[in-house]
């Protein structure tokens, strides 16, 4: 047999040394001081009052926890299937979804707005709002501000307990080497897979559809996966890419990996065209009041041009550019896509979240208004996420080295 | 060939090392043998006799019934105003579910890279294609005047006039329609190579010339393979995104509809995830029995039953997701017809319907979570059953209760079906089982060819050298292309 | 199974079609096929019953041209299947359904997707046979009775005898340096075998059977016949309903038309305001209207009148619509021409006359009581009587002040 044997990922170089600092002072310096000139500017009133700075800085929250969560399913998932293939990647995985306890702190400033009665960004958090309007009246056993506490507590504590369990197990191994930590993470990857799917569901409809309190779809959260998905695949491809640039993983990460990344990434794109026609259509075809209001701002006016870039850009474009086997095997081509997919969910997430600002979800909603504000909180935070994931891997292994099925992982080839 | 499976763990989940697929003592010669063997025995076993007498008799029943149908009018079925739609559309929803698990086993497991597929998806495929064909029925016959069906399709008619393409009910034929030809391609193409197995085996004279003709001269050239894998490849790949269609457009019948629990956005995954839990259920009906008949333990081992399993119980529970979504979704979206629908699901007059349907396709597949349940034939026999016939409620559910509680109580109604209605569900188990059983006897039952190229001797493992011809054949290549 | 090669006495008088060579495991043919490759020759192959992984860079085999095929015919279903829809319901037969645009793409890429898989199916199936060369029922290799273990468990290698490098000696020699475990030459028997000649004329006789119905259905679709469409059931020739003065064996008076029911009376029976509802005053003809006249009356008069008089009266009451000026021209026999709502005769007429013609209709005029509510119908009374003073007015009509305006 030719294939590289285990021995090959212990001699790769596969931590981040100095580079972990280096990330975690610009990111995180970054993030911070993008966040506060975003303030600055929501509080002054110059970029569009604080209620623009709360709907921005929860695009970019919605952003960052999708990535998180993506990670999250492609760790559960590999295990769930006892995939042997992702050995060699999965620890990025793990140390995206180990962010989440950064990720708790960054929810706060959203959880004090609704704490606070504030409606400016979820309006069904205001009293005066709520009691005057019908349909929230109707749904305030599930909109109102305990129960969303109380639910964001539960889910930060499904996904740090899960995050800290499939990290800290397999950085165990790592020392160990005990295939017996295999087993029984891959035997409570169900369970736990159980549990992510509830939690993203309904963490998508209280921070994204409960932004338009009126307005209900079945199929959100499956919408929101198909996202998280996208954006996880799209950005571990560019940290893989980013880190064997500076020399690491050389050795342990193939082009047969980038390749079925690519593959992932790609299935993705037309899974989440699925469930967006999918909603969309059915929305669309009804045309019942109750639901066209949500799609109808979204599609008339400038946010209809967003809309069409949603289309061509993160459906039609990215598809044919990932088809074929080529593009997917060069690694300049993959990453450019990747790039290109993670700004398109971001655009996504945009077209989503702002179109409330200012209409409180129903209503004549104002068009695009793009504002230095946006830019600010979207990428203080994509920043501050970035920071975390390099403080969460500072000291292990960028790979899994003592996994048991990494011979297998580094020996497979695509047909 | 002996029997000492015993020594053989094929459910080790051992991370540190892959339990073998098929049972490792397995020359190609016995995998040939044994597959072809089933069809070439003079006389297939007793059980098989009396199965093919009793489901060819039922298939005479329904062709009858339809005889009757078709001279009497739909007024034999219990369809009447306002369940229009009653067991013609559940039967047929229910069957293009079934469908669904082969090709999700040629397709998606294949390009999952699951090798333990090739025990199993001929079967699974041949299924697919028998209950597409009892799927067809139904809307075929349906239309009432059957002999105007051609209507159904852009053909210019005498009226001149055009279908209208955007009702999902023209969708449905193009994708079901697209389905069952695609199917059909995939699962004959995959066939071709074990066709020239048994043709290469035949004795008879008649054997010969048919196994002849339909293995189309097949050579196992090189060249051949090449391109035949290429295109097995995007056939997969076309098939994959195919079979979310055509139930998502199933589902769009109903969807599109303005009516309370009709018109729910999460309906299309939640069809598709539906379509595959009752067709894997169906697929393991089939498979638990039809590997001790026929001698297949070593193929499909007790690990391809679990693993379907498995896939039971995680789209058991994507249904469950589904269930309660709506439920949720229901009462969050504040409409009061929504919310009174989906109370009177769980609570009126269907809620032995609906009861039904919850037990059998969310409570009882929970029984897979234990690995001793899972890998018990007679739970799984039992299981498996249950889900076949809570998804039949399913769709049953679906359609009766939002059509006899619409947005006017002037026109609720209850729907019972007739003697005819149930004869028909009946008959078309019949017909699935008569086609399903001519298979079992006439042609190779497990892709022979994809089972070899899988053992661990297809890799040249025994005969060494394979790095040294690697990096010969890399030479070669850069020097060829 | 026997190995022996040469049990066919017919197979060693035929010409010599080319060397094949038996090997021990996939492994085995790929080092074999390197070495053949290298050698040199083209019109060789290897004969596996599974795809051997990493035979096709051993034997030197480019990547096929097939994805190209599908992809061309998959953008075909695509084309297709858009200008299918456009043409069909958006040009050539357009009509409105639930307020959807004739071609609007979310309802209409359900079919778009479908042909492209369709299609690329197809591209596929039959790309890989027509590549292949298949089906083709005889090849000479079938010749040898060894290459039947091809589809079990042999592995071979042939050479044809048509290729530029052939030389049975040579290849043999260099065959069993290799180790094979069998080295033979293949001949071309007689390749009529292959299928028997029956086959073929059986195939042709049904094939044009199967064309007689088509061009049957394609003759009775451009001729035309004096004989009334043939139909499978008759059920709706003769359907069991009553028909209005026949006599009815079902009821055992025998009479079709019912009797009232005992307790019931007709809606006309429940009328309380004969002016109003039968425009009549003591059995006459009303001569005023049971309400007070006004502009919405007449407006509504206008509304109502435009869409259910004006068809056949006109816009104008002259008698002149559009359904009237049709039947003119059509010269239909039958056809009684409406009547000019501006004659004097109807402008002497007592306003519950022109009321009951409505209700009732009047010679072939249907009744209008059922789809006009009985204040509509006094509205367009109202406003028959406005179009009589309008279409027969004169200039003395016109105030004063604004004669001037209309020269």
């Amino acid at each position: 047999m030719n294939h590289p044997s285990p021995e090959v990922v212990l001699n790769d170089d596969r931590h981040l040394g100095p580079l972990g600092p280096k990330i975690l002072r610009i990111a995180g310096g970054l993030g911070i001081v993008l966040l506060i000139l975003g303030l600055v500017l929501g509080i002054t009133g110059s970029g569009g009052g604080m209620s623009r700075f709360l709907f921005a800085y929860t695009a970019g929250f919605a952003f960052i926890l999708s990535i998180a969560l993506g990670a999250m399913f492609f760790v559960l998932v590999n295990h769930l299937t006892r995939a042997g293939w992702c050995a060699t990647t999965r620890r990025i995985a793990e140390i995206t979804m180990g962010t989440m306890p950064f990720l708790a702190i960054l929810f706060l400033p959203i959880l004090i707005s609704v704490l606070m009665g504030y409606g400016g960004l979820f309006s069904w958090a205001d009293h005066e709002i709520a009691s005057k309007d019908h349909l929230i009246h109707l749904k305030a056993g599930y909109l109102n501000p305990v129960f969303f506490t109380i639910r964001w507590v539960i889910y930060f504590a499904v996904w740090m307990q899960i995050s800290r369990y499939y990290l800290g197990g397999s950085v165990r191994q790592d020392d160990s080497g005990d295939p017996e930590i295999t087993s029984r993470m891959q035997k409570w990857s169900a369970a736990s897979i159980l549990l992510f799917a509830l939690t993203l569901t309904f963490a998508s409809f209280d921070l994204l559809m409960s932004l338009a309190p009126h307005w209900f779809s079945s199929i959100f959260g499956v919408y929101f996966f198909a996202g998280s998905v996208i954006a996880f695949q799209a950005f571990g491809i560019l940290v893989l890419v980013l880190l064997q640039r500076k020399g690491k993983l050389k050795k342990s990460v193939s082009i047969e990996h980038f390749h079925d990344w690519g593959k992932l990434l790609f299935a993705f794109v037309f899974f989440w065209a699925y469930i967006a026609y999918s909603q969309f259509m059915l929305i669309w075809y009804g045309n019942i009041p109750e639901e066209t209001g949500w799609f109808h701002t979204r599609i008339t006016g400038s946010w209809g041009g967003v809309a069409l870039i949603l289309v061509f850009a993160h459906f039609v474009i990215p598809f044919a550019g990932l088809m074929s086997r080529h593009a997917k095997r060069n690694l300049a081509s993959l990453s450019f896509w990747a790039m290109w997919m993670l700004i398109m969910h971001c655009i996504d997430i945009y077209w989503i979240v702002m179109p409330n600002q200012g209409g409180h979800g129903h209503g004549e909603a104002p068009g695009v208004h793009f504002q230095a504000l946006d830019i600010l909180a979207i990428v203080g935070l994509f920043s501050l996420f970035v920071a975390g994931a390099a403080y969460i891997g500072r000291h292990c292994s960028l790979v899994a080295v003592k996994e048991p099925r990494l011979a297998e992982s580094l020996a497979f080839e695509n047909a | 060939m002996s029997n000492e499976l015993s020594s053989v763990d094929f459910l080790a989940d051992d991370p540190t090392q892959r339990a073998p697929l098929v049972s490792p003592d397995l020359e190609f010669k016995d995998v040939t043998e044994t597959v072809c063997g089933v069809a070439e025995k003079p006389r297939p076993p007793k059980a098989w006799y009396v199965a093919f007498g009793i489901s060819l008799a039922l298939t005479g029943m329904l062709f009858s019934m339809i005889a009757y149908l078709v001279i009497t009018g739909v007024g034999v079925w219990g369809n009447n105003s306002p369940a229009f739609w009653g067991f013609p559309i559940v039967n047929f929803v229910f069957w293009v579910g079934i469908g669904h698990a082969g090709t999700l086993i040629s397709a998606i497991l294949f390009l999952f890279r699951q090798k333990w597929r090739t025990s199993i998806n001929r079967f699974a495929e041949a299924m697919t294609i028998f209950a597409v064909v009892c799927a067809g029925l139904f809307p075929g016959i349906h239309v009432g005047r059957i002999w105007f069906a051609y209507w159904l399709f852009p053909i210019p008619n005498q009226m001149e006039m055009w279908p209208n393409f955007r009702s999902p009910l023209l969708w449905d034929v193009f994708a079901v329609g697209t389905y069952a030809t695609v199917s059909l391609l995939f699962w004959y193409f995959g066939m071709i190579p074990d066709l020239a197995s048994l043709r290469d085996r035949a004795k008879g004279k008649i054997a010969k010339l048919l196994y002849g003709i339909f293995s189309l001269g097949w050579s196992g050239s090189a060249r051949h393979w090449h391109r035949y894998e290429r295109a097995y490849l995007i056939l997969a790949a076309l098939a994959t995104p195919l079979v979310l269609s055509v139930h998502s457009v199933v589902s769009f019948d109903f969807a599109v509809a303005q009516l309370p629990g009709w018109h729910s956005t999460i309906l299309p995954p939640y069809f598709v995830a539906g379509a595959i839990f009752s067709g894997f259920a169906m697929v393991v009906t089939l498979m638990l029995p039809a590997r001790l008949l026929f001698g297949l333990e070593k193929i499909v081992t007790m690990r391809h039953i679990e693993n379907m399993n498995k896939v039971i119980l995680a789209t058991g529970m994507m249904v469950g997701y589904a269930y309660a979504m709506e439920f949720f979704i229901a009462w969050y979206s504040g409409s009061p017809s929504e919310r009174f629908v989906f109370i009177n699901r769980a609570f009126g007059n269907y809620a032995w319907a609906y009861w039904i349907m919850v037990s059998c396709n969310v409570f009882i597949p929970q029984l897979f979570w234990f690995k001793k349940l899972r890998r018990n034939p007679w739970v799984i026999m039992f299981v498996v059953l249950f889900v076949n016939v809570g998804m039949w409620f399913e769709r049953f559910v679906i359609a009766v209760t939002s059509l006899t509680r619409d947005f006017t109580p002037a026109s609720w109604g209850y729907f019972s079906p007739t003697w005819i209605d149930i004869g028909m569900l009946v008959g078309s188990f019949g017909l699935f089982f008569t086609l399903f059983l001519l298979f079992l006897r006439f042609l190779p039952i497990v892709a022979i060819s994809e089972v070899k190229g899988v053992m661990p001797q297809a890799h040249g493992h025994q005969d060494g050298g394979h790095g040294e011809v690697k990096e010969a054949a890399e030479a070669g290549a850069s020097t060829n292309s | 199974m026997q190995a022996s090669a040469n049990a066919d006495p017919k197979g060693e008088s035929a010409p010599v079609a080319g060397i094949l060579a038996e090997f021990d495991g996939p492994g085995a043919l790929k080092k074999a096929a390197v070495q053949i490759r290298d050698a040199g020759f083209t019109r060789w192959d290897c004969y596996s019953p599974f795809p051997v992984h990493g035979i096709d860079p051993a034997m030197g085999v480019r990547p096929t041209i097939l994805p190209w095929i599908i992809l061309g015919m998959g953008l075909t279903g695509l084309t297709i299947a858009t200008a299918l829809q456009w043409w069909t319901n958006g040009v050539d037969y357009p009509f409105l359904i639930s307020g959807k645009p004739l071609f609007g793409l979310p309802a209409n890429i359900p079919i778009m997707f479908e042909l492209t898989i369709l299609l690329s199916a197809f591209g596929a199936f039959f790309g890989a046979l027509i590549l292949n060369d298949l089906p083709k029922f005889y090849r000479p290799i079938f010749s040898s009775k060894r290459f039947k273990k091809v589809t079990d468990n042999g592995f071979f290698i042939g050479i044809e005898a048509s290729d530029p490098h052939y030389d049975s000696k040579k290849i043999q020699s260099l065959f069993r340096q290799m180790g094979p475990l069998s080295v033979e030459e293949f001949h071309d028997t007689d390749p009529q075998g292959a299928l028997p000649k029956a086959f073929f004329r059986v195939g042709i006789i049904l094939f044009l059977l199967g064309l007689i119905p088509l061009a049957l259905a394609l003759k009775s679709r451009h001729s035309t016949s004096s004989s009334p469409r043939w139909h499978f059931w008759r059920d709706m020739d003769f359907q069991p309903v009553a028909k209005a003065q026949r006599a009815s064996a079902f009821f055992p008076d025998g009479r079709v038309i019912r009797p009232q029911v005992e307790g019931t009376f007709a809606r006309e029976q429940a009328d309380d305001n004969p002016h109003l509802n039968q425009g009549r005053v003591n059995g006459k003809f009303a001569t005023t209207f049971p309400m007070k006249l006004s502009m919405e009356m007449l407006e509504r008069g206008k509304d109502r009148f435009d869409t259910y008089c004006a068809p056949c009266h006109g816009k104008d009451g002259r008698g002149q619509g559009l359904v009237a000026k049709r039947a003119s021209t059509l010269g239909e026999g039958t056809w009684v021409p409406p009547s000019n709502l501006v004659d004097p005769r109807i402008e002497k007429m007592p306003v519950g006359e022109i009321y009951q013609a409505i209700r009732y209709g009047v010679r072939n005029m249907p009744k209008y009581g059922p789809q006009i509510k009985v204040e509509d119908r006094w509205a367009i009374v109202a406003y028959i009587r406005a179009l009589q003073r309008s279409q027969n007015g004169t200039i003395k009509d016109v105030p004063e002040a604004d004669r001037g305006k209309l020269k």
